[in-house]
């Protein structure tokens, strides 16, 4: 796991006013906040790998909010986005979510309202980024492991005893019980129920036989 | 226009089908009506005279069969007394000769035939006359009748009227014949023709009835009713459509409209609800955000203060949002067109417009004609008119349908002129009269409210004033005053 960052908000909106002032709300609860006047520029330099969430305005010149947040899904960015509008309609409520918004609020929005969905934007963001970093450490362990290491896994977490993987693979039970002792050191698990939920899925995925 | 044109050809076309074919048919039944009477009057006047002649066959074997001696009473010459048509009776014993007379040798030889033929023999007719003999040979005396075909008519039960009737009725052998009834014979389109032998093998004369029909007789009156009606309903018809035509417009016009006006009030909505909801987004953030820092333990002032001026700030602009708005809604063309109109011209106008809506109500206008020249801007003056009379249009509707009036005048006051509208409709209600220029105030079921407040605006900026009181016709009065023009107030 890399260093934890802190979250960034990212406030897109083209009017001063708005922007001053919920960027100060904002930092009350003690989010940094990134404020950004042009969509475009948003899109350009915006921190990918950080972790956070996007508050955006519907109604903007040049490309409008919808289109930005279709971009960036597009791009395959993670932030959620949180959307703002001025004049809210079923209608428009309703493309919002299906471009992928994680919220749709309407101004003038309640700091309540507003904090708890910045709040909550940024537990998902960062509960999320934490399953991927998993993932990614427990992959590069998995590549670690030799052929018949992988094939011994593939039969644990099947639910093969010692004794029987011995006799699949036709080796001793003393071997398989060493190939076991490696798989725990290398994987860096202390219990079968931790290997078993960690590495399944991608004993499965190597396909061993 | 040329659609126009062409479309009601139409109409006149279908109007010319429609007439000729019904007047055919009912010309072609009438026509067959009179041909049936034709034939039923000439069988009855066949089986009348028929019988007629018939009798003298009988008289003759009568005479023959009795014989009366002849130097006895002779009854036989009572009979001229008892029937006219027989003109006398004359006798031939076997040993006498036929009296003397004009006729013996026609008589000899009819007597001749009809010892032959055993029924009684026509002769000497003289059918131009209605005159003949009917002989009957016998043993021992043979006997004559000489008929009178004019006495013979059986008039009582004649079918027709003999001086007025159409038809001529002769009784004919050959070429010769004798008229029963001259009818009016003439020539005409139509010829109806009978012709039919006596029922009576002695006494072989043709029946023939003829008759012509003219044009006269045609039934006309039902024709010109029947094309009259076609007329009529043909121009129902096109009225119908024309009407339904004119509402389907009418609705469209509408639907158009409204949805021009919800667009604009929708695009109107967004951009408003957008220009006030950023400031007020900033003056609650703002808000929140400086109780949030007072709420912290020490308490941001110099931060909370800030926001608090930021969100002042915003409220201002929240403020000039609306004011911006409020001026562009109040003040939609600057008060540099002022100009002389004649005042008169603009109602002659109005009115001229509104004509279909006044002749629908029923409405009676008093028009002035006073020349008043006021410095107005033509179109919001047309525009003040205009909806002083449909207004007042409107109100009469709730008048009864005779009482319905409406007046405009004019005149000038000082340096003013002015123009009245008043109906006799129910007027308004003294407790809406300072509220009926407020926008948004309408005593009309449905009405947005906007018309007057809008005219009372207008007139405003022309420098003149509107002001709405109760009428002397019943009603309600609304007086616009304008300043007269240069020169024309004098």
């Amino acid at each position: 796991m890399n260093a934890p960052q802190s979250p960034v908000i990212h406030l897109v909106d083209d009017d001063e006013a708005v922007r001053d002032s919920l960027a100060l709300l904002i930092g009350t609860i003690g989010l940094r906040v990134q404020p950004w006047a042009q969509p475009q520029a948003f899109l350009d330099h915006f921190d990918r790998h950080a972790v956070g969430a996007v508050v955006m305005d519907v109604r903007m010149p040049g490309i409008g909010g919808l289109a930005v947040l279709q971009q960036l899904v597009a791009q395959g960015v993670d932030l959620p986005v949180i959307m703002l509008t001025g004049h809210g309609t079923v209608e428009m409520c309703r493309r919002a979510f299906k471009a992928g918004a994680a919220e749709f609020l309407e101004k003038p929005v309640d700091d309540e309202q507003l904090l708890e969905a910045v709040q909550q934007a940024v537990r998902q963001h960062v509960a999320s980024r934490e399953r991927q970093q998993a993932d990614q450490t427990a992959r590069e362990r998995f590549a670690q492991l030799s052929e018949r290491e992988r094939e011994v896994l593939g039969h644990i977490a099947r639910g093969l005893t010692n004794k029987e993987i011995a006799r699949v693979l036709a080796l001793s039970p003393r071997t398989v019980e060493t190939h076991r002792a490696n798989l725990f050191a290398k994987l860096g698990c202390e219990s079968l129920v931790q290997l078993i939920r960690r590495y399944a899925a991608l004993a499965e995925e190597a396909g061993t036989p | 226009m040329e659609h126009g044109w062409r479309s009601r050809g139409a109409w006149w076309l279908a109007w010319a089908l429609l007439t000729a074919a019904g007047g055919v048919w009912l010309a072609r039944a009438e026509l067959a009506r009179l041909h049936e009477d034709f034939d039923t009057d000439g069988r009855i006047v066949h089986r009348l005279l028929s019988q007629q002649v018939v009798q003298y066959d009988a008289v003759l074997a009568t005479l023959a069969l009795l014989a009366p001696a002849a130097d006895g009473p002779r009854p036989e010459q009572r009979l001229p007394a008892i029937n006219p048509a027989i003109l006398s009776v004359v006798r031939h014993d076997r040993d006498r000769p036929w009296p003397d007379g004009p006729h013996a040798e026609a008589l000899t030889q009819a007597e001749a035939r009809s010892r032959t033929l055993r029924r009684a023999e026509v002769a000497a007719p003289d059918l131009p006359q209605g005159r003949y003999l009917l002989v009957l040979a016998a043993e021992p005396t043979s006997f004559a009748l000489a008929i009178d075909l004019a006495a013979t008519i059986p008039w009582r039960d004649w079918p027709m009227d003999p001086r007025q009737s159409p038809v001529r009725v002769r009784v004919e052998q050959g070429d010769r014949a004798y008229t029963v009834q001259p009818g009016r014979f003439a020539d005409g389109p139509w010829t109806f023709a009978f012709r039919k032998t006596l029922a009576a093998q002695s006494q072989p004369f043709d029946v023939v009835a003829e008759r012509t029909v003219g044009w006269i007789e045609l039934p006309w009156a039902r024709i010109a009713g029947w094309s009259i009606a076609v007329g009529l309903a043909l121009a129902a018809l096109q009225a119908w459509l024309r009407q339904r035509a004119a509402r389907r417009r009418a609705e469209e016009l509408l639907r158009l409209g409204q949805a021009a006006r919800l667009n604009t009030l929708g695009e109107l909505g967004a951009g408003l609800a957008h220009e006030l909801n950023q400031p007020l987004t900033a003056v609650l953030a703002n808000a929140q955000a400086a109780r949030r820092l007072l709420d912290d333990q020490p308490p941001e002032i110099d931060a909370a203060r800030d926001a608090m001026t930021q969100a002042a700030a915003q409220a201002r602009r929240a403020a000039e949002v609306v004011g911006r708005l409020r001026r562009l809604v109040d003040q939609p063309r600057g008060p540099a067109d002022l100009q002389p109109v004649a005042l008169q011209e603009v109602v002659h106008g109005a009115l001229y417009l509104l004509e279909p809506e006044r002749q629908r109500r029923g409405v009676a206008v008093h028009e002035a004609d006073a020349t008043v020249t006021v410095q107005a801007d033509p179109v919001a003056l047309e525009q003040i008119v205009h909806n002083l009379l449909v207004n007042a249009l409107q109100a009469l509707e709730a008048a009864p349908a005779d009482g319905r009036r409406l007046a405009v005048e004019t005149g000038r006051d000082g340096a003013n002129g002015w123009l009245a509208v008043d109906d006799s409709g129910p007027g308004i209600p003294p407790e809406a009269l300072p509220r009926v220029f407020e926008p948004f105030f309408s005593t009309r079921e449905g009405g947005l409210g906007l018309g007057l407040s809008l005219c009372e605006s207008l007139a405003g900026q022309m420098g003149g004033t509107l002001s709405a009181g109760r009428s002397a016709m019943g009603g309600a009065r609304f007086e616009l005053r304008l300043p007269l023009a240069a020169g024309a107030a004098a």
